[in-house]
């Protein structure tokens, strides 16, 4: 934002986009990887890469519509289980009430949106605090799982639906053609629209936001239930990709999902990210998480990297803005 | 709370009568017996009664086992009453509800004996049959009930009913004494003295741990780590009384390790300036990592005897319970009367406000932070020493329980406000609610829906209050 008239050389624009959040975490993400390549050579290859972005879709969906909360200053705890809720009412209306599967995976969908939709409600409507609501939530969608599915496994599911999960369309893994489309459709949807432009306005100051005229209560239910149906989507995916339904399915992946989200450079305040920095977290997560365990570094001591990482990524960038605000 | 908290009025006598009767009560409970058979030492009514010789001792086995429970719940009303003057007549009703709830469950059980097999001990009229609780019990609702009465030296200000709910701690006492009258008159055994120290003692440590969130989130921060560094202090503690450690040091060792965990997470908050929830979502990660792979999956076991400090009953009350309550009372004075404690308030409710009164937020926010890690490893001794095994692993979603606690005591998430009373009524509300499933044949699948219906209910009940107050 800078006030001379002059064009930025190619230089200053490279400098730019290299000291914000988005460049920062990339350059972190790219020294994170070269240096796991160079620790075991079955990390850079295309089907280990491939594989990788199959186990983050369902991690990559959800934190889309959490970047959008996270935005506006809200949160949302209860995404985990509302994808166990989903995975169970998908095998249950399927096996139990004996729907037709595609109808199953509807209402499936249809639950985890629903799920959303009272989240939202509740929040806009009662106003209760975005993460006291999605708190109870959590109990409460994680007990209407284990209630419907009573600690039974629905399994035997038809080939076809495996497809979306495990199968592969033009080389690269099917649910990974769906989240890039995802990605870059909501990208865009916050970074080029109204709605995206309302949603910054919110998080930077809600109050203001209404008085301009924005329809904030709209725009925070949507978001809440737009939460809802990638949840749903994501649990969908989950279940063709390990091809059963548990209700304990998602525990514990808001917090992968917030970390990501946070990762990447938004607040946690409200008022600044992007879809894209989210991904840089999600895929260098991911990546850390694939890239040690190969280098022999077992599974638990990963958590104790990304959780490093998460602090150091924060404060580095901490760090560079200040700088960047002073200069 | 109201709002001159700042000015304590001048204190009627009559406002410490909970705290009094409590003391009586309890004294009578636990004195009682000793006098009547001092070679056994000091110990509760209802252990005596469980004995072969209730029958000599001439006490009846007729629902003593409410009468530390309403003495418990009229310490926590008196101290409440003596922090919030304003509220006293709401306490005052509160508290004649606790009695007659005592009473009412009284007569139940005595029902239930003079129903059941035939017992030596009946003698002709049901009255004449009450034991000593019944009339300590009236008594004490008598009194509770005049508290309100008598007209005071303070002119409170007018009383409605809608002041009965003015706070959460109202709010959420209503819904234990409902839980209780509801699931007891299902089934009686649910208020049994095994069952609710059971209860009590089993979760207070989720109380302990609550009490530090209240403090941190009052401030405006939040922890979610809590449930890792109870997982890896546990086993720190139970590893080092197994190489040799004294017991004592053992419990200490915690403590000292948490507050510099909680030191190192305020510093980071502090001074490096990153928002409390991304830390403590990091260093959630970094504990559990470390504890898996120090512990190796390793469960600890063999402890030393002297080591079981939740095990042990001074004067027959189990020591969770103990500490909970001496907790819970010094962190909800010294959060009201010291000057850090109002800082905290001060921070939470308006941090420029609070810098240009020339409060240092970041020595504010290090102290809640070393606090919080200090409360932590209290909790995490509490939980170490209550089974002869300690699990390698955080007790599975620890944080949730402990900030639902906080949350569902009133602590507003945004910080400024919230009460010590309050956060550990609601830990003992919702753990409550989760036992009382048990006794109603909820199936178990079910559980955890009705839980989060229910923490959903408690959340709407404090917002709409909130709502009335503001209207």
């Amino acid at each position: 934002m800078q006030s001379e008239p002059r064009n930025p050389t190619v230089v200053e624009k490279l400098r730019r986009h290299l000291i914000s959040q988005e460049g920062v975490l990339f350059i972190i993400m790219l020294v994170s990887v070269l240096f796991l390549a160079t620790r075991t050579d079955k990390f850079l290859t295309v089907d280990n890469l491939l594989q990788q972005g199959r186990f983050m879709t369902e991690v990559g969906l959800i934190a889309i519509p959490m970047t959008y909360i996270i935005i506006t200053g809200g949160i949302d705890l209860s995404v985990g289980s509302i994808l166990g809720l989903t995975a169970i009412v998908l095998g249950w209306s399927w096996q139990e009430l004996g729907f037709p599967l595609e109808l199953a995976i509807g209402a499936g969908i249809l639950s985890g949106t629903l799920a959303g939709f009272v989240n939202g409600l509740f929040i806009v409507r009662v106003g209760v605090p975005p993460l006291i609501m999605t708190l109870a939530t959590l109990a409460l969608f994680r007990g209407l799982a284990e209630g419907i599915s009573k600690a039974r496994s629905a399994r035997g599911y038809p080939e076809w639906f495996f497809e979306l999960g495990q199968g592969e369309f033009l080389g690269i893994p099917t649910q990974l053609w769906l989240l890039i489309v995802a990605v870059v459709v909501f990208g865009i949807v916050l970074a080029r629209t109204q709605l995206g432009r309302a949603l910054y306005a919110i998080g930077n100051n809600e109050t203001g936001a209404r008085f301009s005229g924005l329809t904030v209560n709209r725009y925070l239910l949507l978001i809440y239930t737009f939460s809802g149906f990638m949840s749903g989507v994501a649990g969908y995916i989950f279940v063709s990709r390990v091809s059963t339904t548990r209700s304990d399915m998602g525990t514990g992946i808001e917090l992968d999902v917030i970390a990501a989200v946070v990762l990447g450079g938004t607040s946690i305040f409200g008022g600044t990210g992007s879809v894209a920095g989210t991904m840089i977290g999600v895929v260098l997560i991911q990546l850390l998480k694939n890239g040690l365990a190969l280098s022999g570094v077992t599974s638990d001591a990963t958590i104790v990297v990304i959780g490093s990482v998460l602090i150091f990524a924060i404060l580095v960038n901490n760090f560079i803005q200040t700088r960047r605000g002073g200069n | 709370m109201n709002k001159d908290k700042s000015a304590p009025t001048p204190r009627h006598l009559l406002d410490f009568l909970g705290i009094a009767l409590a003391v009586v009560i309890i004294g009578a409970y636990f004195l009682l017996p000793f006098v009547i058979q001092p070679e056994r030492g000091p110990s509760t009514v209802a252990v005596l009664t469980e004995s072969k010789n209730a029958n000599e001792l001439g006490l009846f086995k007729t629902g003593l086992e409410v009468v530390p429970l309403a003495a418990l719940g009229m310490l926590l009303l008196g101290l409440w009453n003596v922090l919030a003057p304003g509220a006293a007549r709401a306490i005052s009703l509160l508290m004649a509800l606790a009695g007659m709830l005592a009473l009412v469950y009284y007569i139940n059980f005595f029902r239930e004996t003079a129903l059941g097999p035939p017992n030596e001990w009946g003698e002709g009229t049901i009255i004449g049959s009450l034991g000593i609780a019944f009339w300590i019990m009236l008594g004490a609702s008598v009194a509770a009930a005049l508290q309100a009465l008598i007209p005071r030296s303070v002119p409170a200000p007018r009383y409605r009913l809608a002041k009965l709910f003015g706070n959460q701690e109202s709010v959420i006492l209503f819904g234990l004494l409902l839980l209780m009258i509801v699931i007891g008159l299902a089934n009686p055994r649910y208020l049994q003295e095994r069952n609710i120290s059971d209860n009590l003692a089993g979760n207070a440590y989720i109380a302990v741990a609550a009490l530090g969130m209240t403090m941190v989130i009052v401030t405006g921060n939040i922890d979610i780590s809590v449930g890792s560094l109870v997982g890896l202090l546990a086993v720190i503690s139970g590893r080092l009384v197994v190489a040799g450690t004294p017991a004592p040091l053992a419990w200490l060792a915690p403590l000292v390790i948490g507050g510099g965990f909680g030191a190192m997470i305020g510093f980071l908050v502090a001074y490096l300036r990153i928002p409390s929830i991304v830390v403590t979502l990091g260093m959630l990660s970094i504990i559990k990592g470390i504890l898996i792979i120090w512990a190796q999956g390793d469960r600890v076991r063999d402890m030393p005897a002297d080591y079981f400090l939740s095990q042990m009953r001074p004067l027959g009350i189990p020591m969770p319970i103990i500490i909970m309550v001496v907790l819970t009372i010094g962190v909800a004075l010294w959060m009201r009367y010291s000057a850090t404690g109002r800082a905290f308030y001060a921070l939470g409710g308006n941090v420029e406000a609070a810098r240009l009164s020339g409060l240092s937020r970041r020595r504010l926010v290090m102290t809640v932070f070393i606090l919080n890690g200090l409360f932590v490893g209290v909790a995490s001794v509490m939980y170490s020493t209550q089974f002869n095994i300690i699990q390698a692993t955080p007790p599975p979603a620890l944080e949730l329980s402990v900030i639902t606690a906080s949350v569902v005591g009133g602590v507003s998430i945004l910080g400024g406000t919230g009460t010590a009373v309050g956060s550990t009524m609601a830990t003992l509300l919702l753990n409550f609610i989760r036992s009382a499933m048990v006794f109603i044949n909820v199936s178990p699948f079910w559980l955890k829906a009705v839980q989060g219906l229910l923490i959903l209910v408690t959340v709407l009940a404090d917002l709409l209050r909130r709502r009335r107050q503001r209207l």
